[in-house]
């Protein structure tokens, strides 16, 4: 057992969902033409200025909130000046004395255990060009100087990968879910990069950097491998310095980038060209009315109707599955048996024709008169099963499309009888089994009886008479 | 006179990225001396760091509506610069490893 202790902080980057940029009115996409989404203040020109989008601060304020940070109010930004082509200005704008949240913490569960991952503070951003490096020239792409960014900065109280995957994994599922960011970490709408030192005492150690990890998982490796090398290097007596390091996925290994410069290198000052900013009550309420509901609410909110844990965490994974659910919790239905057709047939066509929900002609009338007719018996699941592309692709009723395929489950007495003769006779241990109070064995010989049938038996009617054969 | 050193010199020329010959690195130990003595003289100012140096104004919040305006083709986002490839503006390399 190692005797150092690590110490671990984070610092995740999202981009920001809104129609403009930052401090322009340039738009703020994804994957438009190289140089297409700029304007004169993106490029640093001379003689502009920065104004400040409404929507960002709203972000900012929501976002506060739901990591529990304490909401400044009265704020500024700062110029961090740095020498740099990714930024032709010569300096971000950023909030460096004025962060919009400090004080947060974002709860983790890692092996049972509950434990609040500590924020230190939030502050919103311009983010630089995008620069790609080809032999001795970079090339750069403004459509990303100024989109609008928020840093979410932890406190040094991550003591491993696995605890930094699970803050990682909660944080993107709530900015997600609260439309705060897409959080791709592919796209680089979600960047991470974690610090981490070791050390045997109170005194934290030498911190070092990994930055470009490119996926939640990958930043778990980069901070176990990191505990590692820096283990090794102290065992040796050596010197860790203060650096930079990038994962390299392949290898499996952090390699070194540049020496960090100082901090004070920075040279910060207050931004004069934008004004103080004053949150009033009025505006911070507004900005929060449009929250909706976050995972952890839904986990409480579905477990009360009854979903099992596993629904409830496939549903979340899915969040046009889950948004067209929440809709459906407007009418009177059998939720669970909703939730089951969703994850399973529903979810099996639409993974086939890479379809959402909200593309099919699925309507909650139709899913509810479904699910009335599966608990009624005068529909099987093999029906759901033979109808599904109609039922999601044409606007016809359920009634409509069992007359049209002739469904029409017999429920003929007779018929269903001498099935069940017949299974009776052929399964005389299941009997057995049943008679000598084995509920299971119901199941295998209802069935059977559906099998025997092809699944053309109103199946509530069949297993009424099953069990009153079986009880005589 | 009073002077800058050398180093401190060096260490803002590193800071934008420039190189200096040791003719500019003795004049601006000179001027940038000159400057900073200047500043320090406004810092001398009562209150220099306070609200009201930034800002005269009370009920300042001025935010913008969040509606995508005009922006500037790829041709013109690279006029100004020294060189291009394709709609990319091209520069030396940012990155040492």
């Amino acid at each position: 057992m190692s005797s150092y202790v690590p110490t671990i902080g984070i610092e995740v980057h999202v981009e920001i969902k809104s129609n403009s940029k930052l401090f322009s009115s340039s738009a703020n996409t994804y994957g438009m033409a190289t140089n297409t989404a700029v304007n004169v203040i993106d490029l640093g020109y001379p003689g502009t200025l920065p104004t400040v989008n409404k929507e960002i601060i709203r972000q900012g304020i929501r976002t506060a909130h739901i990591l529990n940070c304490d909401i400044t109010r009265k704020m500024h930004f700062d110029r961090k000046n740095y020498f740099y082509p990714d930024n032709p200005k010569n300096y971000q704008i950023t909030q460096n004395r004025t962060p919009i949240g400090r004080n947060g913490y974002v709860e983790i569960e890692v092996d049972g255990v509950r434990k609040k991952i500590e924020i230190e503070e939030l502050h919103i951003e311009e983010d630089t060009c995008k620069s790609a490096h080809r032999g001795n020239v970079s090339l750069l792409d403004f459509n990303r100087a100024g989109v609008p960014l928020i840093e979410i900065v932890t406190k040094p109280c991550i003591k491993n990968g696995k605890e930094a995957m699970a803050y990682l994994t909660k944080l993107k599922e709530i900015l997600f879910y609260a439309n705060i960011s897409d959080c791709k970490m592919e796209e680089g709408s979600m960047r991470c990069e974690p610090n981490i030192s070791i050390s045997k005492d109170d005194n934290f150690g030498t911190k070092v950097e990994v930055k470009n990890v490119s996926s939640i998982h990958n930043v778990g490796l980069a901070i176990d491998y990191e505990i590692n090398r820096q283990e090794e290097m102290l065992n040796n007596k050596e010197t860790i310095k203060e650096e930079t390091r990038r994962f390299d996925e392949k290898k499996g290994k952090t390699i070194l980038m540049r020496v960090k410069e100082t901090g004070n290198d920075y040279r910060y000052f207050i931004e004069p060209d934008i004004p103080y900013l004053e949150l009033t009550d009025e505006f911070i309420n507004d900005s929060l009315k449009s929250l909706p509901l976050l995972p952890d609410e839904l986990r409480e909110k579905y477990s009360k109707l009854g979903l099992s844990s596993l629904q409830i965490e496939k549903l979340i994974n899915n969040r046009s599955l889950n948004d067209y659910f929440l809709g459906l919790l407007e009418f009177k239905t059998n939720y669970v048996m909703a939730v089951n057709l969703l994850l399973s047939d529903i979810s099996s066509y639409l993974n086939k024709h890479n379809k959402v929900i909200t593309d099919t002609n699925l309507s909650y009338e139709k899913l509810v008169s479904i699910i009335d007719n599966l608990e009624s018996g005068d529909l099987s699941n093999k029906n759901v099963k033979d109808l599904i592309d109609s039922l999601m692709e044409t606007d016809k009723s359920l009634d409509e499309l069992k007359k049209e395929f002739k469904i029409e489950n017999i429920t003929d007495d007779s018929f269903i009888k001498d099935i069940i003769t017949k299974v009776i006779e052929n399964n005389s241990e299941s009997v057995n089994d049943y008679k000598s109070g084995h509920d299971r064995a119901l199941k295998y010989l209802m069935g059977q009886v559906m099998k025997e049938a092809k699944g053309s038996v109103n199946p509530k009617k069949a297993s009424d008479m099953l069990r009153e054969a079986l009880n005589k | 006179m009073d002077k800058l050193s050398r180093e401190e010199v060096l260490h803002v020329a590193h800071l934008a990225r420039i190189s200096l010959t040791d003719e500019e690195i003795e004049k601006y130990r000179r001027d940038l001396k000159v400057l900073m003595d200047d500043i320090d003289k406004i810092k001398e100012v009562k209150d220099f760091d306070s609200e009201m140096m930034y800002t005269p104004i009370n009920d300042n919040t001025r935010l913008r509506e969040d509606v995508v305006g005009e922006m500037l083709s790829a041709k013109d986002v690279g006029v100004n610069a020294p060189k291009k490839n394709g709609s990319f503006i091209e520069v030396p390399v940012m990155i040492n490893e």
